[in-house]
């Protein structure tokens, strides 16, 4: 059966059937916590669909998205990089599926694999991009650039063009009060890009988007593709 | 908790809040129309703009007009009175 993630994806058949014997399919429900701040890692995923956030914490229940991780990516970095954990939290906000592997396992085969390794090396590095790149929105655009680009990353990392994300969420992401997220969504409405109801944001004119969200969105997606492969 | 919905009115549009947010009482609901009425002063200010014209509509779960806070209200009172606002 063909991977949906991108990095499995980009796997060499024979790397891939190295891990398929210990990869284990399971559903990823909005809310799971996949990795919580200062524990051990015990296990990696590698979502098929959905999204993941990657919180920086400010205290022990608030803080701000610094990194986001669905289809192109795997959650548990750390193991790839000789640590076990991290002040991060990371927790699914779209529902998906994807499969899990064993932490100290796939240490071993990182170890043993070492195609394999570089792949991943080369995601943290597109990661590390993204992460930037949110750095430079956060500094120099406005709450509608941002909200623009983050639909974008959102709409990169599914099939389909709804969006299903609350205000609410959005607020979470972006780091704003809802009230910021009402009017910025209701901005790009006002221009055609998007159409919000209840819940669920549909992307209607993706280039005009990706215009608009000016220098935050491309140049990381670019490196994606060019150190990993498709993300779309 | 309680749901309370923060429409934006005034100017030329009126600005639906659609979900609402869960908030223990209507001075929780109070606190986050003041806050936010700050950030969108400070986007305004950064694109010249005057919000001053309009104001949060805080509605009850069952719909019903339980508060209203002018975006003035987020303004510190010295720099009202110096406006003369």
């Amino acid at each position: 059966m063909a991977f949906n993630n991108r990095l499995l994806r980009a796997l060499s058949p024979a790397d891939q059937e190295i891990l398929r014997p210990h990869l284990q399919f399971l559903e990823l429900e909005r809310g799971t916590v996949l990795v919580s701040p200062n524990e051990p890692i015990t296990r990696v995923w590698f979502p098929e669909s959905g999204l993941s956030s990657i919180i920086a914490m400010a205290d022990s229940d608030q803080g701000i998205e610094v990194g986001l991780a669905g289809r192109d990516g795997l959650v548990g970095m750390p193991l790839v990089l000789d640590a076990d954990r991290t002040p991060h939290r990371i927790f699914m906000q779209v529902t998906g599926v994807g499969y899990t592997i064993h932490g100290d396992l796939f240490r071993q085969l990182l170890d043993d694999h070492t195609s394999i390794r570089k792949l991943l090396l080369r995601y943290v590095q597109a990661y590390a991009t993204q992460t930037t790149y949110t750095a430079l929105a956060n500094a120099m655009h406005t709450v509608e650039e941002r909200l623009a680009r983050w639909l974008l990353m959102s709409h990169d990392r599914q099939d389909d063009d709804e969006i299903p994300l609350t205000h609410d969420f959005l607020a979470l992401m972006l780091g704003v009060r809802r009230p910021s997220v009402t009017i910025a969504l209701h901005s790009l409405e006002g221009l055609g890009f998007i159409k919000a109801t209840r819940g669920l944001i549909v992307v209607r004119k993706r280039e005009e988007l990706e215009e608009f969200a000016g220098a935050g969105y491309g140049v990381p997606e670019a490196e994606y593709e060019r150190l990993i492969g498709q993300l779309g | 908790m309680p749901r309370f919905f923060l429409h934006i009115d005034g100017g030329t549009q009126r600005i639906e809040d659609e979900e609402g947010s869960e908030l223990p009482d209507l001075a929780a609901a109070n606190e986050e129309a003041l806050g936010a009425a700050r950030q969108l002063w400070a986007a305004a200010i950064l694109r010249q703009q005057d919000i001053g014209s309009r104001r949060f509509v805080i509605a009850s779960g069952d719909g019903n007009v339980v508060g209203m806070i002018e975006m003035n209200d987020a303004l510190p009172r010295t720099l009202l009175d110096r406006l003369k606002i």
